[in-house]
Formats: C-alpha cells, structure tokens, sequence
C-alpha cells in the first residue's frame, strides 16, 4: 500500500529530522510502559496502604468513585489525607488517599492510549466511508450528508461529550490482563479497565473530521482520468469508491489519524479531569484530585500533567514527520 | 447579486442545522434514562403531586407532541425553568455570558500579542536560537492540556508565590469600566486584571502556540515570494516589509485556521473556568450537567450551538464579500 517513493521520502525526513527521532522514542516509551505496567508498577494502584479492622485494604480495590477519605473528627466527618512525599518506596510520591502515583501513572498510560488508538479508530472508520460517499456522489447526497456533519460541528468536541456522557453516564469494560494471567506480575489487578462509553463518545465527536477530509479528496479525486475510465470500462461505484478513491486519499487520512490520536488523549483526560471518565486510573482523574492539595502536595496534580504533555509531544510530532513526508494541507479541531 | 444569492444560501443552510441542534438537544433529554420528576421533587413525595407535575411538563404526552411542543416554545423565546432553581433559563444563560466573553477576549488578545510577533521573528530567522525557542514554545503550547497547565499556574503564582489569585470573578470588567470611566479609581480594574490573568493564559496558551506555528509558516512562504524581493530592490525598511506586507498576506490562513478553532476556545473555556471557579456558561453547563438539570443544559447547549453557526456565517460571508471567487465554489 505504501509506495518505495513515499517509503524513501518517511526515511529521508526521518534522519533529517532529530525531532521525528525524539517523538519516535517519546511514543515508544509510552506504549511500553502502558503494555507492562503491571510489571513495571511498584504498587497495586489501588492499594492506599491502609486497612480496616479485618486487615482487608481501606478503601475497597478499584474504581472506586469517592477516592477522599473521611474520619470522625471534633466538628463531624473531615477529610484525612494520607499523603506521602516521593521516597524510595514511593517513587513519586503517594495521593492524597496513599496510593503510589508512580504505579498510577504508569495505568493511566494504558487509559489514555486504549481511548486513543480505539477512539480514533472508530472515528475513523465511521467518517471515512460517510466523507467518502458524500464527496463521490455530490449534490443532494452530499447536502444533506454535510448538513448533518455541520449540526455535529455546531457543538465544541468537549461541551458535546459532556453531554453525552453526563446523560448516559460512563460505563467501563474489563479486559483481562494477559501479563497478570500468564503469572509475571504477582498482586497486580487481574483485568485492565476500558473506559468504554468514553471511546465511543470521543469517536462520536470526532469522526466527523475524517468525514471532512474524505470528502474534499472524493471530490478531486473522483474527476481524475482514471476514475473516468475506470467508469467507462463498466466499473460501479462501490468498486470505484474502494479500489480507486479509498487507496488515494489515504495519505491525509493517515496523518490526519496520527493527530487525533493526540486530540482524543487530550479530550479523554479533559473528561476525567471533569469526573466523566469512568475510571480513576487516569492521568486527567488523578490532576483533579491533586487539584485539592497543591499546597501540601504538588506531585499528585504535576506528574500525570507531565505524563499526558510527554504523550501528546510525542504524537505530535510524529504527525509532524508524517505530514512534513506526505505534505497534504489539513487540520482538525483540536490539532493543526 | 451573486453575493446576495450566496448570503442567502448560507443563512437557509443555517436555519437546517440549527434546527438539528435543536433536535439534537431535545434527543438528548428524550433519550436520557431516569424520571425528571426525581430531579425535581423528593423520591418520597405523593404520586398525586407527582403526577401533577408529569402533566405540567408534558411528559405524558406522546414524544412527537412533545417535540412539536419543545419546538413551539423555542420559537416563542420559552426555554423553560430550571430543574434546580425554578429560574428563567435564558437569564440564566444570559447573565453568564460576560464572564465567558471576557475570558475568550482575553485569552484571545494574550495569544494575538505574544503570537505574532514571536511567529514574525521566528520565520525571519530560520534556524538561529530564536527560532529554535518559538518552535519548542510552540510545540509544547499545543500538547499542554490547557486544565493542567490553569493548575500549575495557581501552584506556582498563587499558593507559591501569591502573586494572582487562585480564581474567581469578584469584579465584572463592563462594571470595573464604569467605575473607572466615573470615578477614575482604577483598583476595581486592577483586580479584574489580577484575576483574569492566570485563566487567560491558561486558556490562549494554545492558540499563542497555534498562531505562532501558523505565523511562522506563513513567513516562510510568503518571504519566499518575488515581490518581497521587488520592495526589497526599491529600498523598503526590512521592519516595513515584514511587518506590513508580509504579515498581511500571512494574516488570511490565520484568520481561517482560527475561525474553524473556535470550538476549542469554547470548549477549552468551558475547562479554564472549571479549572479558576470562574463564573461563566461553562461552569453553569458543568453543573447543570452535574445535576442533570435538563431545561438548561438543553439552553446552554442551543445557546452554544445557534452561536457557532451564526459567527460561522459572519465568517463566512465577510470572507466571500472580500473574497468573491469563494462564491464561484
């Protein structure tokens, strides 16, 4: 699919380029901490290292939602922290509930990434084919196909998600961990979390870039002489669509994707820094509860910033490389 | 005429995806599980009442009568109470809005400032420090989730250092201007100033990043045009070229890049205020959504929505008034 002129021309910026090199480690890095978190973490990410009175882990493992402890104090209920500063036995440090921020991090990676690459490939899947068929065929079909693109437009990705998931609230999937399971990681959670409502919404609001993209390629494509010809040797359009306008616009699609992935990790952790994610292992959740003990413990709220703006450098400029290889002019909310 | 014909095109086109969001806020609500009664009365109040209240909201009615209804008192300005407050929708929407504004104005002036400028010198001076320093700038301006960074401002300035406060809107700006206009004490401007700073810059440091890489391209191109080498033979000011002839063919992409961005200045809005308790339609919208308060989620969304495509519009249009072969499209 990829032609020896477009593989000589990724490699050629690729050694030119020591910031495609630093993007490329950056990502690297990343996804193998988010597959071997397990391995790599010093703690359960749940464990608070306290217990209640039958020696059982306080609060319960988990995703649990209230993640601020309570004791009794002089005036009622108050809220007890259990912070502890970054040490040898806690290399960045604990929350505000006790647990390791390290460990935390390192599940927020598989969060992040598993709403990213899965979100936008819904995205991308859905808006394609809908971009594609609305530019190839044009006219009314195209209308009222962009007329509805534009309704899903009018909204800002975020406001439009909170929606969404405010009215439908954010389920979660487990998957079963392959590593817990085969036995290398002793005490670790037996199942990784998807945040499954958030993927789709993320995808929901998204897709109709590619949607975009697709159509303005359709539309100079499908005048092409081979398309033409193609046409009078019997062809049909569904056969035009995939063998010959598909294959031809995939170069923006392609870089326009590699960008998204970075939107939509943004997104996914502007929706859990706003309690909509579902799940407490991730880096948006963890900065919102930080956000109460800035002055007593910045490492909570820092860290998982730094881990999110690292990820989406890192994407970035892999797109960069992309596009500054492949050229076409495109953007996206979110991403230019 | 032909640009009358397009205008009326745009504004027909308008009219059929505001309908759709209405649509889609009414969707919403209709698809949403759960029993508004809930939300407005206690679980243990009488099924008399309860039913009652069924009946003033129509919700007994079939979803189709529901919708033609919805639609009926849109038109007629109606956007019904609030759930929580029992208050008009549209004053709630509407006495949120300056706050908001003021946010997006000024987030907007803090990266038109320092973007330009940095995006000029960046793109005159390839490869020397200066530019190194605007494309890190820049690449790091647009992969800082905009929150985080509200977050390390008030951990550095605020609880550091004290120098800005951590949040809040004690002083509406049109309030602090008259102040100052009748009395000229400026302290209430001072801190409306003190108090928008670490939002604003929380919120443009994206677009400072965007304008700045978008500026810097720009330059590069245009600097490679014949006619900068044309007023560089006639003897021009190197300043007067780049800053009037060059950064003026550079300004279109930007103005049309920033237009299509204008979701995320209201989506990152709706953030920064969450972020700095600032008290504008994103914080409401959070709460609302928080409470499942439905006839004004439903506002603030239309409200959002009816103003994206009518700025679109303006855009557009303004863009096909000085552009005519837009038209031709």
């Amino acid at each position: 699919m990829i032609s020896d002129r477009l593989r000589s021309s990724l490699k050629r910026e690729f050694r030119g380029s020591l910031l495609a090199k630093l993007g490329l480690v950056l990502a690297v890095i990343i996804v193998l901490m988010a597959v071997f978190a397990p391995v790599l973490a010093t703690h359960h990410p749940g464990a608070t290292g306290q217990f209640d009175e039958n020696g059982n882990s306080y609060p319960p493992w988990g995703v649990s939602h209230d993640t601020h402890m309570w004791e009794e104090g002089e005036e009622g209920m108050e809220r007890v922290s259990y912070t502890i500063e970054p040490s040898a036995e806690h290399y960045l440090g604990t929350n505000n509930i006790g647990q390791d921020v390290y460990s935390r991090v390192l599940f927020g990676a598989r969060t992040s990434l598993l709403v990213g690459l899965i979100g936008t490939g819904i995205a991308t899947l859905v808006g394609v084919p809908y971009g594609l068929i609305s530019g190839y065929y044009g006219g009314r079909i195209d209308d009222s196909l962009m007329r509805a693109a534009d309704v899903m437009l009018a909204f800002p990705s975020l406001v439009l998600a909170i929606a969404l998931i405010g009215v439908f609230g954010a389920g979660t999937q487990l998957i079963p961990d392959p590593i817990v399971m085969a036995g290398f990681a002793e005490g670790m959670p037996e199942n990784a979390v998807l945040p499954g409502t958030v993927t789709l919404v993320v995808a929901l609001v998204n897709w109709v870039w590619f949607a975009r993209v697709a159509r303005g390629e359709a539309i100079s494509i499908r005048s092409e002489e081979y398309v033409k010809a193609a046409r009078s040797i019997g062809a049909s359009n569904t056969t035009i669509l995939t063998k010959h306008v598909l294959p031809n616009s995939l170069t923006p699609i392609i870089v326009l994707a590699t960008i998204q992935v970075a939107a939509i990790i943004l997104l996914e952790s502007s929706l859990s820094y706003l309690g909509f994610s579902g799940t407490t292992l991730s880096w948006g959740y963890e900065i919102q509860q930080g956000q109460d003990y800035l002055a007593t413990a910045w490492w909570i709220a820092t860290i998982p910033g730094i881990a999110i703006l690292l990820a989406v450098v890192s994407i970035n400029l892999l797109g960069d490389w992309l596009r500054d290889s492949l050229d076409p002019n495109i953007g996206g909310e979110g991403g230019v | 005429m032909a640009f009358g014909k397009f205008l009326t095109k745009r504004l027909l086109q308008g009219a059929i995806v505001i309908w759709g969001v209405v649509t889609v806020t009414f969707g919403l609500r209709a698809a949403s599980p759960g029993d508004p009664v809930n939300l407005i009365v206690d679980p243990a109040t009488s099924p008399e009442i309860r039913e009652q209240i069924r009946e003033d909201l129509g919700l007994n009615e079939p979803i189709y009568v529901q919708y033609i209804e919805y639609l009926r008192d849109l038109l007629v300005g109606d956007f019904g109470y609030s759930y929580q407050s029992s208050r008009d929708v549209a004053a709630l929407v509407i006495e949120r809005i300056p706050a908001t504004l003021e946010l997006a104005l000024a987030a907007t002036v803090v990266a038109i400032v320092i973007a330009i400028p940095l995006g000029v010198i960046s793109g005159t001076r390839r490869n020397e420090p200066a530019d190194y320093g605007a494309t890190l700038f820049s690449l790091v301006g647009i992969s800082t989730p905009n929150f985080w960074l509200g977050i390390m401002l008030i951990l550095v300035l605020a609880v550091q250092f004290g120098i800005f406060p951590t949040g809040q809107r004690p002083v509406a700006l049109h309030d602090a201007l008259w102040t100052f206009a009748t009395t000229l004490h400026a302290g209430e401007l001072l801190t409306w100033v003190r108090h928008i700073t670490l939002p604003a810059i929380a919120l443009g440091t994206y677009f400072t990043a965007l304008i700045t890489r978008l500026t810097r391209s720009g330059m590069v191109d245009e600097l490679g045009k014949p006619y900068v080498t044309a007023t560089e033979a006639k003897g021009l000011p190197e300043v007067l070229i780049r800053y009037k002839h060059v950064l003026r063919n550079t300004m279109i992409p930007i103005v049309t890049v920033l237009g299509l961005q204008l979701g995320t200045l209201i989506g990152g809005a709706v953030i920064t205020e969450t972020v700095f308790a600032w008290p504008g339609l994103g914080l409401r919208l959070i709460n609302s959504i928080y409470a499942l308060d439905w006839p004004l989620i439903q506002g603030i969304l239309i409200f959002i929505g009816v103003g994206f495509v009518l700025i679109n519009i303006v855009v557009d249009s303004l863009y096909a008034y000085l552009n005519p072969r837009v038209i031709e499209e």
